[in-house]
C-alpha cells in the first residue's frame, strides 16, 4: 500500500481522471485429508484487487494492488502492489517506470526464462502468480526488433504458506532471515535485457539477467531443527524463447542457463500446443499441450499433457485438464478445472488436484511426497467491481 | 458411310465451339465477378487509419440478449493487407483481453493475444479461424479483412435487393482451413458496397447470412456499415454488431500496431 504522501498524491489526481475498476473474489480450497503437519481441511480465502488505468496516448497510468486474507495461514495474507507506473511514450523509445509485472517466455505449463518478478507462490503452485518488482524499463522498437532494458530496483523476497498453512514443504521456513550472497541484500539493482523479435512464423528471444536469484536455495537453520532459511544468491541467467508456426500447430521452447547457485546448470521446457477447431461437428474447441522438463538439478525430467475444451459459449465455459508425468519415480498429479462465466459480473471456477501418493519406493526422490495428503477441491468465485 | 461420318464430324465441330463458347463465359464470368470484388474492395482505399467501439449484441432463439464492447483500431498497409487492434471492453472477466492482426494478402494472416492478467503476448495461429468470435456467430474469419486475393471468384447474376440493383457474385476461399466452402456476396451497384453474404459450410449447407446496414459516409468516401447481423439458421441464433464513434485519420503508427504496443492497451 501506498507509504509516501506523495504517491497518495499521484493515486488521488488519477482517482480523479482515470478509470477505477476492481475484483473481489472468494477462495475455499476443501482438503480430503489433514495435512501432514496437522493443517486443518478447510481453507477459506479473501482478495480484492482495485485497479485505475489511465491512457493519455502517449502517457500511460496504471495501478492495481493485491490484498489477500486467508481464514488459516497468515503467511498467505498478502498486501502487494502489483502495478504503480508511469509509461512515457517518447520519439525514438518507451519508459517505464514504477512497479509492475512483466512476462516472459513461450511455453505453457512451466515457465523457465521468465525473471523479472517473484513469484507468490502461496496463490497457486503454476508459479504464474507475481508480485510487483519496481524498475525503471526502456524499450526500443525498431526494424531489427524489440529491445528491453531493465534496471529492478530493489528485490522482492518469495512468498511461502506459512506453518499451518497449504501446499507446503515438511520443514518450515524462515521467512524472517532470509540470507543474501551480495552485501547489499535486497536494496542491490538487478539488470536484464531481452530482444525479441519475429520472422514470418519464427519467433525468437535472447535475453540475460544479471542480480540477486527471484528462486532461492535453502540451508538448514543453525538456531532451530526442523527449519530452512532461504538464501538468494546473485546469479547470471541468459534464456532463449523460440516459438515456430506450422500450421496450427505451436512448437516451442524455453531454455536458460543459470551460473551462481553453485555448479552452473541449464534448465528447458518444450513441446506443442494444438487446438482442434470445431471438434465432432460441434462448436467446441480442443486445445492440446504437451510439454517436456529437463532441469540438470533434478534426476527426473516430468512430462506434462493438458487439454482444454472451450465451448464457446455466452458464458465462455471451458474444462481444462492437466496430467503430470515423473518419468522416474512414476509419480501422477493430476488437475481438472471447469470455469464459466455467471451473468455479466462474475465467474465461477471450480478445481481439483489429485496426487497419486504410491507408497511403493523405487529408490528415486519423489516430487509430491510432501502433497501426499494434500488432494484438494476448490471453489473460486470472483465478482468484478 | 461418308453422311454419317461427316455428321459425326459435324457434331463434333459444334460440340467443340459449344464447349469453348461455355469456357470463355466461364472465363468471363469469373473475370466480371473478380471485376466487381476489386471495385467494392477499392472503395474504402485511402482512409490511412479507423476508429471505432463495437457493441455485439448475442440473441439466442428465445430472444434473450447478452451484450459485448469492444474498441477497434485499424491502420492502412497500402502494399499488404491492414493491421488492426481490436480491445474488449466488456464482459469484465476479459477487458483489457486484445488481439493484434496483420492481414496479409496471399498467405496466413499474423496474430497476437494479449492477457493482461498474466501480462502475456502470445502469438496464435491464424488458421484456427473458423471458430467463433467471443461466443458470438461471427468467426474470426468474418472479422478478418477479405483480401481480393484470398478467394477465387464468379460472376452469378443481377438481383434486386432491398430495392437496391446489386451484382451476385460467388467466391470460394481458397484458404484451406476456412470454414466456408463458398459465400453468395450482394454487392450493390450504385457504390459497390456488401450488402448480403451468404455463407457456406464444408458441408454446403447455407449456415449463416450476413447482412450490412446503415452504411454512413465520412470523409467523402470512407462507407462504413454501422450495423451488421449474422443469423445462424443451424441454431438459430443471430448476433448484431453495432459501430459507434467511428473516425477517421487519427494519425496512428505502425508503432501504434506493434506486439509492444499490446501490452499497454490495458
Amino acid at each position: 500500500m501506498p507509504k509516501s504522501p506523495l504517491m497518495i498524491c499521484i493515486l488521488f489526481s488519477q482517482l480523479i481522471v482515470g478509470e477505477i475498476i476492481g475484483e473481489l473474489s472468494f477462495d475455499n480450497r476443501y482438503f480430503f485429508n489433514a495435512g501432514l503437519q496437522e493443517q486443518k481441511k478447510n481453507h477459506t480465502s479473501f482478495s480484492f484487487s482495485p485497479e485505475i488505468f489511465k491512457d493519455d496516448s502517449n502517457k500511460i497510468f496504471h495501478f492495481k494492488a493485491k490484498l489477500r486474507k486467508d481464514s488459516e495461514d497468515s503467511g498467505r495474507d498478502l498486501n502487494d502492489i502489483q502495478e504503480l507506473y508511469l509509461i512515457n511514450i517518447l520519439e525514438d523509445k518507451e519508459i517505464k517506470l514504477g512497479v509492475s509485472k512483466e512476462f516472459w517466455g513461450v511455453t505453457e505449463t512451466s515457465h523457465r526464462v521468465d525473471i523479472i518478478n517473484q513469484t507468490d507462490f502461496t496463490e497457486g503452485f503454476d508459479g504464474e502468480e507475481k508480485l510487483g518488482q519496481p524498475m525503471i524499463k526502456i524499450s526500443l522498437e525498431r526494424q531489427w526488433g524489440l529491445l528491453d532494458i531493465y534496471t529492478l530496483l530493489g528485490f522482492r523476497e518469495r512468498n511461502f504458506s506459512g506453518n499451518k498453512g497449504r501446499l507446503r514443504l515438511p520443514l518450515s521456513i524462515n521467512e524472517k532471515g532470509p540470507l543474501y550472497s551480495s552485501s547489499s541484500k535486497n536494496k542491490r539493482a538487478d539488470f536484464a535485457i531481452r530482444w525479441s523479435n519475429y520472422y514470418d512464423d519464427f519467433d525468437i528471444a535472447i535475453s540475460h539477467f544479471s542480480g540477486t536469484s527471484r528462486e532461492p536455495r535453502f540451508l538448514p537453520s543453525a538456531n532451530k531443527i526442523n527449519e530452512l532459511v532461504p538464501i538468494y544468491e546473485v546469479i547470471d541467467q541468459t534464456g532463449l524463447e523460440i516459438q515456430y508456426l506450422l500450421d496450427g500447430l505451436a512448437i516451442k521452447g524455453e531454455v536458460i542457463s543459470r551460473s551462481g547457485q553453485g555448479e552452473r546448470f541449464s534448465a528447458a521446457t518444450y513441446g506443442f500446443e494444438y487446438t482442434q477447431v470445431g471438434v465432432l461437428q460441434t462448436r467446441i474447441d480442443l486445445g492440446w499441450v504437451v510439454e517436456f522438463n529437463h532441469d540438470d538439478r533434478l534426476e527426473s525430467s516430468p512430462f506434462v499433457l493438458g487439454t482444454r475444451f472451450s465451448f464457446n459459449d455466452i458464458y465462455d465455459s471451458q474444462i481444462l485438464s492437466g496430467f503430470i508425468v515423473n518419468d522416474k519415480s512414476k509419480e501422477l498429479g493430476f488437475l481438472l478445472e471447469a470455469s464459466r462465466r455467471i451473468g455479466e459480473c462474475c465467474m465461477l471456477s471450480l478445481e481439483g488436484i489429485y496426487f497419486d501418493d504410491t507408497d511403493e519406493d523405487n529408490g528415486q526422490k519423489k516430487l509430491f511426497q510432501a502433497f501426499k495428503d494434500d488432494d484438494f477441491l476448490r471453489a473460486e468465485f470472483i465478482y468484478y467491481l | 458411310m461418308e453422311v454419317l461420318s461427316n455428321l459425326i464430324i459435324k457434331q463434333f465441330f459444334v460440340f467443340t465451339m459449344c464447349m469453348i463458347l461455355v469456357c470463355i463465359a466461364g472465363d468471363l464470368s469469373a473475370n466480371k465477378g473478380l471485376e466487381i470484388a476489386i471495385l467494392s474492395d477499392k472503395n474504402n482505399d485511402g482512409f490511412i487509419d479507423s476508429s471505432s467501439t463495437m457493441t455485439m449484441n448475442l440473441i439466442n432463439k428465445r430472444g434473450d440478449v447478452v451484450t459485448r464492447k469492444l474498441r477497434f483500431k485499424r491502420l492502412e498497409v497500402p502494399t499488404d493487407g491492414d493491421k488492426s487492434i481490436a480491445i474488449f471492453e466488456s464482459p469484465r472477466d476479459v477487458k483489457g483481453v486484445a488481439i493484434l492482426s496483420y492481414a496479409h494478402k496471399v498467405e496466413a494472416d499474423d496474430q497476437w493475444l494479449y492477457l493482461p492478467a498474466l501480462k502475456r503476448v502470445k502469438r496464435i495461429a491464424s488458421k484456427n479461424k473458423s471458430g467463433p468470435f467471443l461466443g458470438s456467430e461471427f468467426s474470426f474469419e468474418d472479422f478478418s479483412f477479405q483480401e481480393v486475393e484470398k478467394y477465387e471468384y464468379l460472376y452469378i447474376d443481377e438481383e434486386i435487393y432491398l430495392n437496391n440493383p446489386c451484382y451476385v457474385i460467388e467466391r470460394k476461399p481458397l484458404d484451406p482451413y476456412s470454414g466456408y466452402t463458398k459465400q453468395l456476396v450482394w454487392i450493390d451497384k450504385e457504390n459497390y458496397l456488401v450488402q448480403k453474404i451468404h455463407h457456406f459450410d464444408r458441408k454446403s449447407f447455407h449456415l449463416k447470412t450476413q447482412l450490412f446496414k446503415d452504411y454512413r459516409k465520412y470523409d467523402g468516401f470512407f462507407w462504413q456499415p454501422h450495423e451488421i447481423e449474422m443469423i445462424n439458421h443451424q441454431n438459430g441464433k443471430k448476433s448484431i454488431l453495432i459501430f459507434d464513434d467511428v473516425k477517421l485519420k487519427s494519425g496512428f503508427t505502425d508503432r501504434d500496431f506493434s506486439q509492444n504496443s499490446l501490452k499497454r492497451s490495458r
